[in-house]
């Protein structure tokens, strides 16, 4: 072949650009990540990121940075994320069903679409339960659901959110079970307990930590899972007492769109094995570990939205 | 400066044009969620409308002052919007200093002259006090300050 | 009884008191910068304290928080920026205080009453805090409503100028509050098609807007300081042990200021914003010179920072025996505890009594070292403040807030927020709306939403549902409460304003 400066320029070109291409794949990470919380510190989110940051940093090798960006129950940051952050991998975010999927169909002005992003994995879920107190005279679910078809929109159940995790699935129970109760929505799991324990609502549909931190002064009636929580091993499942709820709050963290496979996999892999590491502190607090990737994610979230949408849509 | 205003119509009427922003879009918000600022609002017009009466009936002041100079108030309202819009384009650091320099030395020119040389003894200081709080809140607090364009 | 004591030895090492004295410090410092919260000092320590053991831990945390609430008072002494929202009172009398060139004694006295308020909330813990904590519970949605309306109330004291501009006030405050997704429909209101807005307006970011920004804007555009310096200072330094005498000289403010903080500190969600409010407008109601608060009285002083600091073991009532976080910063502490597997409750104490004996005990000791610690560094940020020239005061004060503010979420937009508040403040306070209805309207408007619309939903099978707001009887007591309230701060000043004329003349000619 004859030497021209073409061929100089296109076997420079050539090896530059392996040379880039393996600069680029070969070791992510290499400048610290940054993990967004869209809530306040001290939270759920908050204190399971805090949990895997060691175990991240051992894994990646790298600094991980946890931060808080609150406001609009999460919305303001993951719309900022979605609008602005880079997908390089250097930058993930916390995510949390069902409050992705209802914010955008429910408020015009969310910032955000529930498919805009890459979600890497979803690392634990906190099954919803039905929680009564000690005292109350609900000794199963069947108490209950008889007392509410005798008295319609008497029982009031508190919980938190409007339209959340709490609210989506005891809206289910209601067509379920074909009864009228009441929700009353509360601004965090935080006040349920007050509330509970000053008997200003008959219950509460919140998370099964709350039937874990209040063990012994609560009765939990029922648990949205598929199997028994092994921290509640009492609680009966909805499924076992014949309704067909399962459902809860999954948490997890994304990626923009865009960002390389193989950055994705080492965060799965990552998060894997902080799973493993934290699970014996979390299990008995009430979360389920969880372990879902991939084509998985996409099941979850189309079984959600198939169970939530319509639900979302008619409050529209 | 002295403006010629009866406070207490001023008052009303901010009130109703605060009242007026709020109340439009109330059409995209929802029952629940609505309940609460109307009764507010409510409450708000009203008082704004009392106080316009009462602005007309027996005012409680018919002047207000301005104490100081108000080119200084507006230039430094304007200096510290153009703060917060620099940063994210200049980055904190530099946006913060260059705003130290240029309001210490637009403040201290109201005594006197400010002569280079005086500006010269304030960089240290400037300095330090711009970098030991930058380096607080990024390094101790891990706080991300916008980077902008250099750093 | 021998828990305590084995709780005392294991806190009197030297490890545990350097840490209650670098936390206390540390809290001060944090406390005192407008823009950094107790909250905030407190989430910034949190993960430095996964590598402590969990006694130190906590024991950090529980000086911090000292330190912090503490620490508020001394910017809203020296530059009318309360430093932490618990501390907004302070300004009322601190300011003007120091403005008269006795800034040195109205620090001294925020110390003297920080330190009883401290131990007088340790106190409470340690003895009362199963009972405390009942009543803490009984505080469902109806009466959470009223509490908010009886804080309302304030407005209508607070604002001895014209009660329309600061009940206006007041509601553009509730109004503010609005703004954001609402507590109960989840929807956004009023953010004009803006997604960041849905974050709504925070609390510390109003509190800076309002307050330190017109200052600010006051100096620059005076072209001088506020306070008076050097030669006229030393004609009125007062000795701390002076000070010390005229505040015990008068128990019945600290013992009511104390109790007030302590009760109000249980409250879940009104926190420690709402304890200095109440013990200052308190105070003045049963003082025998009401006309001088606001003036640069002592007391008023006394009886904002003393309520504050009971606050802070206060609220670890509802925290330590039941879980349910009394204020902000106790949510964080959660946490810890949560992640040291350690569960509130009956078994916190029994259990863990060691643990959580020290814990309190820490606090005790926090608050007694708030007493050098103060003094020294009082006298020293004092001098610091006097000598440093306005031109460099403005900028300098200017960057920690704007610091502050963006450190809380992490958002320009709130610093954005901040500067239009404070501009708006600025010129508000010219037309006679002042920025403490607002901010309280802006603490209490979300409480109130909340109070109300969820006892309107539980009563959806009620003939009647408004009567639920007064069916349990504390909801009645409370409502009683603010009836009561209400009418003794409206009617003597309608009464002056009908039979003492001239006074009305002189009041309020030219007031702002």
């Amino acid at each position: 072949m004859t030497f021209t400066y073409k061929t100089l320029a296109m076997s420079v070109t050539a090896v530059a650009a392996m040379g880039l291409a393996g600069l680029a794949q070969a070791e992510y990470p290499e400048e610290d990540i940054t993990y967004i919380i869209p809530f306040d510190p001290g939270g759920e989110s908050d204190v399971t990121a805090r949990f895997q940051e060691p175990i991240l940093e051992e894994v990646l090798g790298v600094s991980v940075n946890v931060t808080h960006r609150p406001g609009g129950g999460g919305a303001v940051a993951w719309s900022e994320f979605q609008n602005s952050a880079e997908p390089d991998g250097y930058e993930i975010i916390g995510v949390n069903i069902p409050h992705i999927i209802g914010q955008p169909i429910q408020r015009n002005d969310a910032g955000y679409e529930t498919d805009n992003w890459r979600i890497v994995t979803f690392f634990h879920s906190t099954p919803n339960a039905l929680i009564v107190s000690d005292d109350s005279p609900y000794d199963t679910l069947e108490d209950l659901v008889e007392d509410a078809k005798e008295n319609p929109e008497a029982i009031t159940l508190g919980g938190s959110g409007t339209y959340s995790a709490n609210h989506l699935d005891m809206l289910r129970f209601e067509k379920e079970a074909g009864i009228d109760l009441t929700y009353i929505p509360f601004s965090g799991t935080g006040p349920l307990k007050g509330a509970l324990e000053g008997g200003h609502v008959a219950g509460i549909f919140n998370y099964t930590m709350l039937g874990t931190e209040m063990a012994d002064s609560v009765k939990v009636l029922a648990v949205a899972a598929e199997e028994r929580v092994k921290a509640l091993p009492d609680a009966p499942t909805f499924k076992e007492q014949g309704y067909d709820i399962v459902g809860g709050a999954y948490r997890g963290v994304a990626v923009p769109k865009g960002t390389p496979e193989d950055v994705v996999a080492t965060l799965e892999d990552a998060f894997a094995e902080a799973n493993r590491q934290i699970t014996e502190k979390q299990e008995p607090l009430g979360f389920v570990m969880e372990y879902i990737t991939g084509d998985e994610i996409d099941e979850v979230m189309a079984m959600l939205v198939e169970a939530y949408g319509p639900i979302l849509e008619e409050a529209e | 400066m002295i403006v010629r205003l009866n406070t207490d119509i001023a008052a009303g009427v901010l009130g109703l044009v605060f009242g007026a922003l709020l109340w439009f879009p109330r059409a995209d918000i929802g029952r629940l969620s609505i309940i609460f600022p109307r009764a507010i609002l409510l409450v708000l017009t009203l008082i704004s409308i009392a106080l316009i009466v009462k602005g007309f009936i027996k005012p409680s002041g018919r002047q207000i002052e301005i104490s100081g100079s108000p080119r200084r108030l507006v230039t430094v309202i304007i200096g510290f919007f153009l703060w917060w819009g620099l940063v994210e384009v200049l980055g904190f650091l530099l946006t913060t200093l260059l705003a130290f320099f240029a309001l210490t030395w637009y403040l201290a020119r109201v005594e006197t002259v400010v002569t280079w040389q005086r500006m010269l003894t304030w960089t240290p200081v400037i300095l330090v006090l711009v970098g030991v709080f930058y380096l607080t809140f990024k390094e101790v607090l891990n706080v991300r300050l916008p980077s902008g364009l250099f750093f | 009884m021998e828990m305590l004591l084995e709780a005392l030895t294991a806190l009197l090492t030297f490890e545990s008191i350097l840490t209650v004295l670098v936390g206390v410090s540390a809290g001060l410092f944090i406390g005192a910068m407008p823009g950094l919260t107790a909250t905030m000092a407190l989430a910034m320590l949190l993960p430095f304290t996964f590598s402590m053991e969990a006694l130190q831990g906590l024991i950090a945390l529980g000086a911090v928080y000292m330190g912090s609430i503490y620490g508020g008072a001394f910017t809203a002494i020296l530059i009318n920026t309360p430093g932490t929202p618990s501390s907004i009172a302070t300004t009322f009398d601190g300011y003007p205080m120091a403005r008269q060139g006795r800034a040195y004694e109205a620090l001294a006295a925020a110390t003297i009453a920080s330190v009883v308020g401290g131990i007088v909330g340790v106190i409470f813990l340690l003895i009362l805090a199963p009972p405390l904590a009942r009543l803490a519970v009984a505080f469902g949605p109806s009466e959470m409503f009223w509490v908010a309306m009886l804080g309302l109330t304030l407005v209508a004291s607070l604002s001895s100028d014209s009660l329309l501009k600061g009940l206006l006030g007041g509601c553009i405050g509730i109004l503010l509050s609005t703004i954001g997704v609402s507590p109960v429909g989840g929807e956004s209101r009023f953010t004009f098609g803006y997604p960041p807005l849905q974050g709504g307006i925070e609390l510390i970011v109003a509190l800076i807007g309002l307050f330190v920004i017109p200052e600010l804007l006051t100096m620059a555009a005076e072209g001088r300081g506020a306070l008076p310096g050097g030669s006229e200072l030393r004609k009125k330094e007062v000795s701390i042990a002076k000070i010390a005498k005229h505040i015990f000289s008068k128990p019945a403010n600290l013992i009511r200021s104390c109790l007030i903080g302590q009760v109000i500190a249980i409250i879940p969600g009104a926190g420690g914003n709402v304890t200095s409010l109440v013990a200052y407008n308190e105070a003045r109601r049963f003082s025998k010179d009401p006309k001088s608060f606001g003036k640069g009285n002592v007391d008023g002083v006394v009886a904002s920072e003393s309520s504050n600091n009971v606050m802070v073991a206060g609220s670890m009532v509802p925290l330590l025996t039941l879980g349910i976080p009394g204020a902000p910063p106790d949510a964080i502490i959660l946490g810890v505890l949560l992640m040291h597997g350690l569960r509130p409750g009956l078994d916190l104490f029994t259990q863990s009594g060691v643990l959580t004996n020290g814990f309190i005990l820490s606090m005790g000791l926090a608050a007694l070292m708030l007493l050098p610690v103060g003094l020294l560094g009082g006298r020293l940020i004092h001098r610091v403040v006097i000598r440093t020239p306005y031109y460099f005061l403005v900028p300098s004060i200017a960057m920690v807030t704007i610091l502050g503010t963006f450190a809380l979420r992490n958002s320009m937009l709130d610093v954005g927020i901040m500067l239009i508040l404070g501009t708006a403040g600025y010129f508000l306070r010219l037309i006679g709306i002042q920025a403490a209805p607002i901010v309280l309207g802006l603490i209490l408007g979300g409480i109130a939403e909340q109070g109300y619309v969820q006892t309107l939903m539980a009563a959806v099978v009620d003939p009647i549902p408004w009567l639920r707001l007064v069916s349990n009887p504390l909801s009645m007591v409370l409502a009683g409460l603010v009836v009561l309230g209400a009418a003794t701060a409206l009617v003597p000043m309608w009464l002056a304003r009908k039979g003492l004329l001239d006074k009305v003349e002189e009041d309020s000619g030219g007031s702002s």
